[in-house]
């Protein structure tokens, strides 16, 4: 958990005056969250569909982004072609993973529990191989930085939070207006009455399933040249994730968003108030006692 | 691989009868050859490995204890984590004695589950998992916010031993230990409460319906696994001399969820088969090096799609691939 909140302290510091460092907060936040969600978006599409708890959920943000840095840094091809490449090689994996290892035990929690813990251990090896576990840097996708008087911020920023909040625009327009996103609310709101009408529930978590992992690989990606890649930031992320989707209650995705905001604020703005492990702590402390005043989450409406 | 059949037979009974008397004396037959064990090997590494299985087959089947009643507590690596720390804070700081620390570190972590039990007595199923997993986090986020105390992400060091030198005396007692917790959590999953226990897991509706209280139970059953659970760990510190966050997070609660689930949770030899088989199998291919975790892997994949039961379910899926196979013979032969 330490990892990235001591990069964002870093980058606040630098800023000298205290507007600066409002700004690099407001930033920071906002990236953050749009990481968040974009990650949970995947997770909640299968946990709300399905009741499917993807344990594997982190491992799979974390080898999308490295296999961006395969292509980027090893193979030298253009950031925007590897970040291309690897969403697209992690939502094929994705779908695979939906056939072979996740379809036949849906409904079975243990079992759930055991396969993506398996998966989880095989991708983290995997990594461990190629890089031996160093902490790596992806490549800016665009140099340079924008000034507005005595404040700046880098493009790079920018660009992350404008590929992270278009894409959730982008998800957020799939689930509500296309008839795949249609069908996937009708699986999460009753999956036998959606089977009547004529939904190929198979199809659709297979889509699901391959559209959760592409959106964790872009945000693998993305956070890999934000901050940097290590082999368990996937283990981070998935705790993220997990108060995230839980917090914002099954079945809801609009309060994905706004659970998202408010936990971005809390990683990036405790830090700042005390030390590092304080924050962590405070962190998780206030997601319990928020569990526990609202036991099916903020805008969850079935137990 | 003698010792991971080890622990199979565990279905004592008060009256034994017939087969329940050749399980009892196959338990004693293990018993008595992992008791030579010492006497066989004089390999300290070997000695290591099991007892740390020992330790650890106290917390998974206390942690399949407390699934019994339908909770599915993922926090029960941070509550070894507090036994753990509790002991070796105990141990350094007041300089009590370990035969004080261990019973007394067991006590605080039952009280803890005790404490945080009512309040998580409102989630159910899910719900129930995942507020205990962040629980879970709190608690290890909290050790490492207590770093003047514990040491913080570097480790806590100073915790004083129960046995200088050799690994014979920490063999012996952890493998009494691990028999007696499992005979004592056997006692109780099939006495009265355990029943219960079960009846709540079935129908928590039904259950209150009789008089079961079934708050008090859920509760109860969760102090009794966090107990040992703290037990665990506090010998865990006594015997590692430094422990840290890392061993306690949701990677090691899912690792102790992996032995239950491995060995199979409905069966209360489960726990024991899986952990040993977890944690034993992995060191035969240690020349693999990086490539060793795909043995715990494959070990996983092996288990959830051939033995849905578990690896318990051993005897009855050879058992129905025989008379499958039986049937196919005589269908051939018909025709």
């Amino acid at each position: 958990m330490g990892q990235g909140l001591k990069g964002i302290r870093r980058e606040g510091e630098d800023e000298g005056s205290e507007m600066g460092q409002a700004i690099a907060t407001t930033t920071n936040v906002l990236i953050l969250s749009s990481m968040y969600i974009l990650v949970a978006l995947g997770f909640a599409f299968l946990f709300n569909m399905l009741g499917l708890v993807n344990f594997a959920h982190g491992a799979v943000y974390t080898i999308g982004g490295y296999i961006g840095y395969q292509f980027a840094v090893r193979m030298g091809l253009n950031p925007w072609t590897s970040l291309l490449l690897a969403t697209l090689i992690v939502a094929a994996f994705g779908a695979f993973l939906e056939k072979f290892c996740f379809r036949p035990f849906v409904g079975d929690f243990n079992r759930i529990v055991m396969v993506s813990v398996a998966i989880t251990t095989v991708l983290q090896t995997v990594v461990n191989i190629w890089e031996a576990g160093e902490v790596l840097t992806l490549p800016p996708f665009v140099g340079g930085v924008f000034r507005l008087g005595r404040f700046s911020v880098s493009y790079q920023r920018m660009l992350t939070f404008a590929i992270g909040a278009g894409l959730l625009g982008v998800a957020s327009w799939f689930v509500s207006r296309t008839k795949w996103g249609q069908q996937m609310q009708a699986i999460a709101q009753n999956m036998e009455a959606a089977f009547l009408q004529g939904i190929n529930v198979r199809r659709i978590s297979m889509i699901a399933f391959a559209l959760g992992c592409g959106l964790a690989a872009i945000a693998g990606c993305l956070m890999g040249s934000y901050l940097q890649l290590s082999p368990f930031m996937g283990d981070t992320m998935l705790t993220k994730v997990l108060i995230l989707v839980i917090l914002a209650g099954v079945g809801s995705i609009g309060g994905i968003f706004l659970t998202g905001l408010l936990l971005g604020a809390l990683d990036a703005v405790l830090p700042l108030l005390m030390r590092g492990a304080f924050s962590d702590a405070i962190g998780v402390v206030i997601v319990v006692a928020l569990l526990l005043y609202k036991p099916k989450g903020f805008f969850g409406h079935e137990a | 691989m003698k010792d991971t059949t080890g622990s199979e037979p565990t279905h004592a009974a008060t009256k034994p009868s017939g087969t329940e008397r050749a399980k009892l004396g196959a338990i004693a037959a293990i018993i008595v050859a992992l008791c030579l064990l010492p006497i066989l090997t004089s390999s300290t590494y070997t000695l290591h490995i099991f007892i740390l299985t020992f330790i650890y087959v106290i917390t998974t089947v206390s942690l399949r204890t407390i699934t019994t009643s339908g909770q599915f507590p993922l926090a029960h690596g941070a509550f070894m984590g507090v036994g753990a720390y509790a002991a070796g804070m105990a141990s350094r700081w007041l300089g009590w004695s370990c035969w004080l620390t261990i019973p007394s570190a067991a006590l605080f972590t039952a009280a803890l589950g005790i404490l945080i039990g009512y309040p998580f007595s409102r989630l159910r199923t899910l719900y129930y998992a995942m507020g205990s997993l962040f629980f879970g986090l709190g608690i290890i986020q909290i050790i490492y916010a207590l770093g003047d105390w514990t040491g913080g992400y570097s480790g806590f060091t100073g915790v004083h031993p129960i046995f200088i030198g050799s690994k014979v005396p920490y063999y012996y007692f952890s493998l009494g230990l691990a028999v007696v917790c499992a005979a004592a959590l056997y006692r109780f999953e099939f006495s009265r409460i355990g029943t219960n226990l079960k009846a709540i897991n079935q129908s928590h509706e039904v259950a209150s319906s009789v008089g079961i209280n079934e708050a008090w139970y859920r509760v109860m059953v969760l102090g009794v696994g966090c107990f040992f659970a703290g037990l665990s760990g506090a010998v865990y510190a006594h015997y590692n001399l430094v422990i840290s966050g890392a061993s306690f997070n949701l990677g090691a609660t899912l690792g102790l969820f992996m032995g239950v689930l491995v060995g199979g949770i409905g069966s209360f030899a489960g726990p024991i088969i899986g952990t040993f088989i977890l944690t034993l199998l992995p060191e035969f291919f240690r020349d693999l090096k990086i490539y060793s975790p795909l043995v715990s892997a494959a070990i996983l994949l092996i288990a959830v799609y051939l033995f849905p039961q578990g690896l318990v379910g051993l005897p009855e899926v050879m058992r129905s691939w025989y008379a499958g196979r039986k049937k196919r013979e005589k269908t051939v032969a018909a025709s």
